[in-house]
């Protein structure tokens, strides 16, 4: 037997168990198949909630504005902490320190400071996007042969000739899952500060669908939400493809 | 620049920082209520002082129960799904889908199950780290050196010897990474059911600082929890490469 008819064989058993569990037990609050689908409906034909494109859009907006800023500032301090020696050696082990962090640590001053509007999830999402982006950058430029780049500049290969043609091909494949990475933690971010606390948002919906026991649109909105999480890292995989293509 | 060079830049740049931030406070360019002085911050230390530590040790003993059991529910799991390569290959899709779930998503259900307090927060934080800990852990044990159990078994290794002389020697490395790669993880989730659902804890705390928009006593709580947490990684790490010298 195939390996997919078995996976198939599982999920089908996974789903008849959560349903007899859930009509067995509370179907309010363990939402069963035949209940969710019905919402995922209601939901996607808005009639639970009509606003969910304007919610779906915002989240989205958030989490492109917050990945734009953590890629531009992930490059631009990686890049000057792994192109200075010095600055390297003195900041790096104060960004890894900051890493060990749990994150969550720094949003409830990120939204005392940028209030629960957009901005706040925004922030929030670049704090979490930056440290993977700019330690792949970092890690990347450790990778790269010292020996290439004495061999190119001793044929005469000029600064900027080093970086295009030695230094980004021997990093790029660590770059580009650091950018993957830092894209699924941005995306996270913006919806843990949306679900945290905000006015609107995916996040601001299911935490509305919660607090009224609404628990079938609940599950609903969280597959909606996890449709738009998939698709942002499938997006990524396919850049990541095309760059690994292009080194090999 | 020296090693000492090093760590009087790191030291001077972050007290030059404090000591801009200081100035910038005290002129009156960022609003007090958002961006308290450093000093203000001390002081809010002090104002809060016994509250914050008793919350953070609430939470740091939540992370060590959840702890203990993400590394011994991960680490079994992964010696199970590691043994078995058709039944790991079967579970596959499923575990990188649970894996790849922002947890934050099910939080609210998580809630509803179990209620607000102690125990939301320790399966929430056990839920972080078990995965990590399960993924890293069963790979290396597919990873083992085919040679090493060939020739275990052709000198007729029962498998309970196979696992205690050959696999888990092989894996430590692996299983002392997961560890500290997971502990990070179990306080991320119990702080975020803290301030998410919280009634104790530093999480709470802050949550409750945050909106009650007392910026100092946020920043000197904030600050302290971010101490604790380097300081125990740092200290993990510590123990990592002293276990590692001593294996050689």
């Amino acid at each position: 037997m195939s390996v997919a008819l078995v996976r198939l064989g599982l999920l089908a058993a996974l789903l008849a168990a959560w349903e007899i569990a859930a009509r067995a037990g509370n179907p309010a609050l363990y939402v069963p198949p035949s209940a969710a689908l019905p919402a995922l409906g209601a939901l996607l034909a808005l009639r639970s909630y009509p606003t969910l494109p304007a919610h779906f859009l915002l989240t989205l907006r958030e989490v492109v504005a917050a990945y734009a800023l953590a890629v531009a500032a992930g490059l631009a301090v990686g890049f000057g902490l792994g192109l200075n020696r010095t600055l390297g050696r003195a900041y790096g082990p104060i960004l890894a320190a900051l890493y060990a962090v749990p994150a969550v640590v720094w949003y409830p001053s990120l939204m005392l400071f940028f209030g629960l509007d957009a901005a706040s999830k925004i922030a929030f999402g670049f704090l979490l996007g930056f440290f993977p982006i700019t330690l792949a950058v970092l890690a990347g430029m450790r990778q790269v042969s010292a020996h290439l780049v004495t061999v190119a500049r001793a044929f005469g290969a000029g600064p900027v000739t080093v970086f295009v043609k030695v230094m980004l091909p021997g990093m790029l494949f660590t770059l580009v899952g650091g950018l993957r990475t830092g894209l699924a933690l941005s995306v996270i971010g913006v919806i843990v500060g949306e679900i945290l606390g905000s006015k609107a948002g995916m996040g601001s919906l299911i935490t509305h669908a919660y607090g009224l026991l609404r628990t079938a649109d609940y599950v609903a909105l969280v597959v909606v939400t996890l449709a738009l999480i998939v698709g942002c890292d499938g997006a990524a995989s396919l850049l990541e493809r095309r760059a690994a293509r292009w080194t090999a | 620049m020296s090693q000492a060079g090093i760590r009087w830049l790191q030291l001077g740049s972050v007290l030059a920082m404090l000591g801009v931030w200081e100035v910038v406070a005290r002129a009156g360019w960022v609003d007090p209520l958002f961006v308290p002085a450093p000093s203000a911050v001390l002081g809010g230390f002090a104002a809060i002082g016994p509250a914050a530590l008793a919350g953070l040790a609430d939470t740091l003993t939540k992370t060590a129960i959840a702890y203990a059991l993400s590394v011994l529910l991960g680490v079994a799991a992964g010696l199970v799904l590691g043994s078995l390569p058709r039944v790991s290959a079967a579970l596959n899709p499923f575990v990188v889908a649970l894996y790849g779930i922002p947890k934050i998503l099910v939080l609210p259900w998580i809630l509803l199950l179990l209620g607000f307090g102690t125990v939301p927060a320790i399966v929430y934080g056990t839920l972080h780290g078990f995965f990590p800990i399960l993924v890293l852990v069963s790979g290396a044990v597919r990873d083992v050196d085919r040679h090493l159990l060939t020739v275990a078994r052709a000198f007729g290794a029962r498998p309970w010897q196979l696992y205690l002389k050959v696999i888990l020697p092989a894996i430590v490395p692996s299983v002392l990474a997961a560890m500290r790669l997971g502990i990070v993880f179990c306080l991320l989730g119990v702080l975020v059911v803290e301030m998410f659902a919280g009634v104790r804890g530093i999480g709470h705390v802050l949550g409750s600082l945050a909106n009650g928009f007392q910026a100092a006593p946020l920043f000197a709580a904030t600050a302290l929890v971010s101490a604790a947490s380097i300081a125990i990684v740092l200290g993990l790490d510590a123990a990592n490469e002293r276990l590692s010298r001593w294996r050689g």
